[in-house]
């Protein structure tokens, strides 16, 4: 994965995470961003996302990491 | 006596709309009307028409010829029957001697002061002079030619597309009255009295110069040949004519394409139409000459790279080619490698077949188009809200409303029809609000109710929106009754607990959006309080960071104060191009099958699993944006882009262009080489509106035929070629006509179910959800429940761009658009079009232009951390000081190589409202401005190279 798309998915997902900042707790936050995740990215980029937090995945927001662990979590 | 409606014949004074009746008799013939139609109409409805100039059914009675006295039983004199209103128990005759000869004097006076030129005349055969004169049985003119008149007067020839030709008018005032009446632009006055009186366009400084706006209205208003379209004169009169819908913007117009032969001679707003009622604006009544341009490309063509010339080839060989290079693409680098874009110009068939060739042919679902970057946010915010991706009324619905909020739309320039629609509203007394960074033509138009800006900071919608709802939830203002009968409890309280918090009171976010507080509390009063409230929005909120979060602080707006689901009132995305509703509603997005259907749900998967007769992937494909990155880390390889220009139109223009360059396969259908075609191996001739069948579903769901008038220049209609390149994918695909394809299109979508051809035919128009349910359309949505049940507040945080202005880059631009262009221009760009705007301009306030040294018309260098491009500067009080706005309808201009790739959060919908730039003076192009001219040099080479014998 090229270092451009890779940050692109980051931040698009922890943009997803702030906008998504008063759906309440961490783990209510994190269950919307898993949800808009699982509707609109293609495999790929789950699979990039997944790759990304097996590195570390050190700038992901909280929730953002959070939701991606569940998904990670449905997906095996 | 049956009254049948046709919109072909003018009943002389418009309709009215009250529903009790009077009878009457006009030439012992019996006839019920509704009370307030003049006589004159009552007598056209009853197929007696009586002689008449000055007065037109879309203009009110005027009363100024006298030709259409009648004589009325108990009546003294002979009154004008346009300016009567028909009565209870009247007995009216419309023929006697007396009428006779009064109607022959008169017609006499009209003539001796008449250039008597009837044969060379461009009018001769649809002259209402001429036939009025017939009518009446003019035989002598006794008062000769040579007392004093007006045959020497000059013709006025500045406006591109039609003459005024002042030796000719009657001064009946249609055209005065439909300037301001129809139009609403108020640019035409009668100067002058009795015999010196005449039509003066502005300060008598000629059309081209004045305020007119050369929609046309005045033209289609004159009885006589003093105001005629070019093309007339120039062809002379047109034989037959055909029904269409024009293919610029979301307003969708009905025309009558009005021919010789395959020739199109002039394009006439259809009465008949319900988005339009007979009115258009200067891009559909006069900005078809594109169809003919030179520049079309006339034959497919290919070649191996981007750096090679083109070389004609058949279709066969053109298909073959591109079907082959996909294949061996897909063998080599997976299914996923490669994808399409559908297109919001073509029709809702075409757009169809498109996705279904992708997730069909190519077995994948990256399928995206042109709406990611326009109006994905309204998709996504309206279906989170109200359950349905769409807007919520009929455009005729503005004219019950009492408070009328514009939301980061120009209405007058970018939708003019409903832009004069709204006027026309505005005029009769609805409060206007407008919130937008710039001060709009909307704010000057003549009115009676209130209008207020509100002046927001680019970038500070959702604050806005947010404190809006503040208000009206503090103050206690909501609608409670219909959202405990319409809303989910538990997302309203939820709601309700977050935007009370007082860091959304507008006295809390006028830091962020730079308004008055007070002036938002008040906004949010008149909107609360109106009897009936509607909001208009359009690309100034989707096109941010939060677009959809703003869509859905729209939706939760017309929630809280019960503005849904009845005339006057709603939510109304304006959308940009002809078919953006429609290429959403068709399946273009990565996500969902057509009719809004999630690729996940087995259930609608597997009924077009079934009709298709393959699997279909259940993850959702790549959107654009994805694309090109992902193009550029190699593992995406092929494009098939059908009519869209992404390399103008998408933000962030180097890395658009970087992206295009790194795929082994790009297939452009198009009908110029535009900018993304200059990157293409395979180049397909497309077709326009005027040369295919198919359907448009406009910014209110309304489905609309598109007929063919001429062939295709190249021999095949846009679908058709789409049809080629499935079956030489080995996946067949077998349509006779396009109305093959939208019986499939019913056949899987449940909101199309009850749309066919045949019932388009028969009503003219359908609003889709068309089904068993609403049989024949939906003009208002959600009047008694929503599709998802109950409608969902949407918590909407609001959470500033990351682009903000700082000591780098100072400014905010923020892009817009102009009346006579149209998006990236490919087809306005080809008219004469050009004489109002040939180019892209900075607008910036004196105020900053002082501090850099900036006059009107120096070269100014504007930079942002995309990148760098060059424009002339015009001083304008239109912005606040620290905004900057330009168009970006030329693609020389590089406004795109600006924008950033920063989106909106939901949908990766760019942010084009937002850029922070710096402006210098310069004195030469940018570095891209020179590449660009010399890729343009050559690219235009290679497309001669192909065909040197034709020029
Ligand atoms: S073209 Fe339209 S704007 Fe111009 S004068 Fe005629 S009616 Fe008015
Ligand atoms: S220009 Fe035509 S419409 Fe206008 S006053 Fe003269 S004749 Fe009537
Ligand atoms: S561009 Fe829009 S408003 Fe103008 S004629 Fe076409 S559809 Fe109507
Ligand atoms: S048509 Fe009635 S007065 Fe002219």
């Amino acid at each position: 994965m090229s270092h451009s798309e890779q940050d692109r998915l980051i931040q698009m997902i922890n943009q997803i995470a702030l906008n998504n900042i008063s759906a309440g707790d961490e783990s209510a936050v994190a269950e919307v961003v898993a949800g808009h995740v699982k509707k609109f990215w293609s495999r790929r980029m789950k699979s990039q996302l997944f790759d990304y937090l097996g590195q570390g995945g050190e700038e992901l927001h909280p929730a953002a990491r959070l939701a991606g662990e569940r998904l990670q979590g449905d997906a095996r | 006596m049956l009254q049948h409606f046709d919109p072909n014949k003018d009943y002389g004074t418009p309709a009215s709309l009250s529903e009790n009746l009077v009878t009457l008799e006009i030439d012992g013939v019996e006839i019920s009307v509704p009370e307030g139609t003049s006589v004159m109409r009552a007598a056209a409805l009853a197929d007696i028409n009586i002689p008449k100039l000055c007065a037109s059914d879309n203009l009110d009675a005027f009363g100024s010829c006298r030709l259409c006295a009648v004589q009325i039983e108990g009546r003294r004199g002979l009154p004008a029957s346009c300016t009567t209103p028909a009565e209870q128990g009247m007995k009216v005759w419309t023929q006697n001697d007396k009428l006779a000869k009064l109607r022959r004097n008169i017609m006499e006076l009209y003539i001796s002061d008449h250039p008597l030129d009837c044969l060379t005349c461009p009018a001769n055969g649809n002259c209402e002079l001429q036939d009025m004169a017939g009518s009446v049985g003019l035989r002598e003119v006794r008062y000769g030619f040579d007392g004093e008149n007006h045959l020497d007067a000059p013709k006025d020839t500045s406006n591109p597309y039609f003459t005024f030709d002042a030796s000719k008018c009657i001064v009946c005032s249609r055209c005065v009255r439909a300037c301001s009446e129809v139009q609403g632009t108020f640019a035409l006055t009668i100067d002058g009295r009795g015999f010196d009186s005449k039509v003066a366009a502005g300060q008598d400084e000629g059309f081209l110069d004045s305020e007119c706006v050369s929609c046309g209205a005045c033209v289609q208003a004159c009885p006589t040949a003093t105001l005629t379209e070019n093309s007339v004169i120039e062809m002379g009169q047109p034989e037959h004519s055909v029904v269409t819908t024009c293919a610029y913007c979301g307003v969708g117009c009905s025309f009558k394409a009005e021919m010789k032969g395959d020739k199109l001679v002039r394009m006439v707003p259809y009465k008949g139409g319900d988005a339009n009622h007979g009115h258009s604006c200067v891009k559909g009544r006069f900005a078809f000459g594109y169809a003919t341009h030179k520049d079309r490309i006339r034959a497919p063509m290919i070649r191996d790279s981007i750096d090679q010339p083109w070389k004609e080839v058949s279709w066969e060989e053109a298909i073959g080619f591109a079907a082959k290079r996909l294949k061996a693409i897909q063998a080599e680098h997976g299914r996923e490698s490669i994808g399409g874009i559908t297109s919001s110009r073509c029709t809702n068939e075409e757009t169809y077949l498109v996705q279904k060739l992708i997730r069909a042919a190519f077995g994948n679902n990256n399928t995206d188009t042109c709406a990611r970057v326009c109006h994905s946010p309204t998709g996504y915010g309206l279906k989170q809200t109200l359950g349905e991706s769409a807007g919520t009324q009929t455009f005729d619905s503005v004219m019950k409303a009492d408070c009328v909020l514009v939301i980061g739309a120009n209405p007058t320039d970018a939708h003019p029809v409903f832009g004069s629609l709204l006027r026309r509203r505005l005029r009769e007394g609805a409060s206007l609000i407008v919130a937008d960074p710039r001060h709009i033509d909307l704010l000057d138009t003549p009115h009676l109710g209130d209008a207020t800006h509100l002046p927001l900071r680019p970038g500070s919608n959702v604050a806005m929106v947010n404190a809006l709802a503040h208000v009206i939830v503090t103050e206690g203002l909501e609608d409670t009754g219909f959202i405990a009968k319409r809303c989910e409890d538990d997302a309203y309280a939820k709601w309700r607990a977050f935007i009370q918090d007082p860091r959304h009171a507008p006295e809390a976010v006028e830091e962020v959006t730079g308004v008055a507080a007070d002036k938002v509390r008040e906004a949010a009063r008149t909107y609360a309080k109106a009897p009936n409230a509607a909001i208009y929005y359009g690309l100034g909120v989707t096109e941010h960071s939060q677009g959809s979060t703003t869509v859905m602080g729209i939706a939760n707006l017309a929630l809280a104060t019960g503005n849904i689901g009845r005339d006057g009132v709603g939510v109304n995305p304006l959308r940009g191009q002809n078919n953006v509703q429609g290429s959403c509603d068709m399946g273009s997005f990565p996500h969902e099958l057509p009719g809004y259907q999630h690729v996940a749900d087995p259930v609608a998967r597997g009924r077009f699993e079934a009709a298709w007769g393959v699997e279909i992937d259940h993850e959702p494909g790549l959107r654009i944006p994805n694309m090109f990155d992902a193009a550029i880390a190699g593992h995406f390889r092929a494009l098939y882009v059908q009519g869209e220009d992404i390399a103008q139109s998408d933000p962030n223009t180097q890395h658009v262009e970087q992206a295009l360059r790194s795929l082994d396969c790009l297939i452009v259908q198009d009908i110029f080489l535009n900018e993304t075609a200059k990157f293409a191996h395979v180049l397909l001739p497309g077709s326009t509106f005027l040369e295919k069948n198919g359907t448009f579903t406009n910014a209110e769901r309304r489905i609309n035929r598109v007929r063919k008038v001429m062939p295709p220049i190249a021999g095949k209609e846009d679908w058709e070629v789409t049809v080629a390149l499935a079956n030489a994918l080995d996946y067949p695909m077998n349509y006779a006509h396009p109305s093959e394809i939208m019986d499939e299109i019913a056949q899987l979508t449940p909101s199309f179910a009850g749309v066919s051809y045949d019932k388009l035919e028969q009503q003219g128009s359908l609003q889709w959800p068309c089904n068993d349910e609403h049989p024949v359309g939906s003009p208002i949505m959600h009047v008694e429940s929503f599709p998802i049940g109950k409608a969902h507040f949407a918590i909407t945080e609001f959470v500033p761009t990351t682009e903000r202005a700082n000591r780098r880059f100072p400014l905010l631009l923020t892009t817009g658009r102009i009346l006579s262009q149209y998006n990236v221009g490919a087809q306005t760009r080809r008219t004469d079009n050009q004489v109002w705007h040939d180019e892209d301009v900075l607008e910036i306030h004196p105020h900053d232009a002082e501090e850099r040294g900036i006059n009107d018309n120096d070269w100014l260098g504007i930079s942002s951390r995309a990148g760098h491009t060059v424009l002339r500067a015009r001083i304008s009080e239109r912005m606040q000081p620290g905004v900057v706005y330009t168009t970006f309808h030329h693609p020389h201009s590089g406004a795109n190589v600006i924008t950033t790739d920063n989106s909106d959060w939901a949908t990766n919908c760019p942010e084009y409202k937002v850029t922070a730039v710096q402006v210098e003076k310069v004195s030469q192009p940018s570095d891209w401005q020179k590449n660009f001219h010399d890729n343009h040099q050559r690219q235009h080479k290679f497309l001669h190279e192909a065909k040197p014998a034709a020029e």
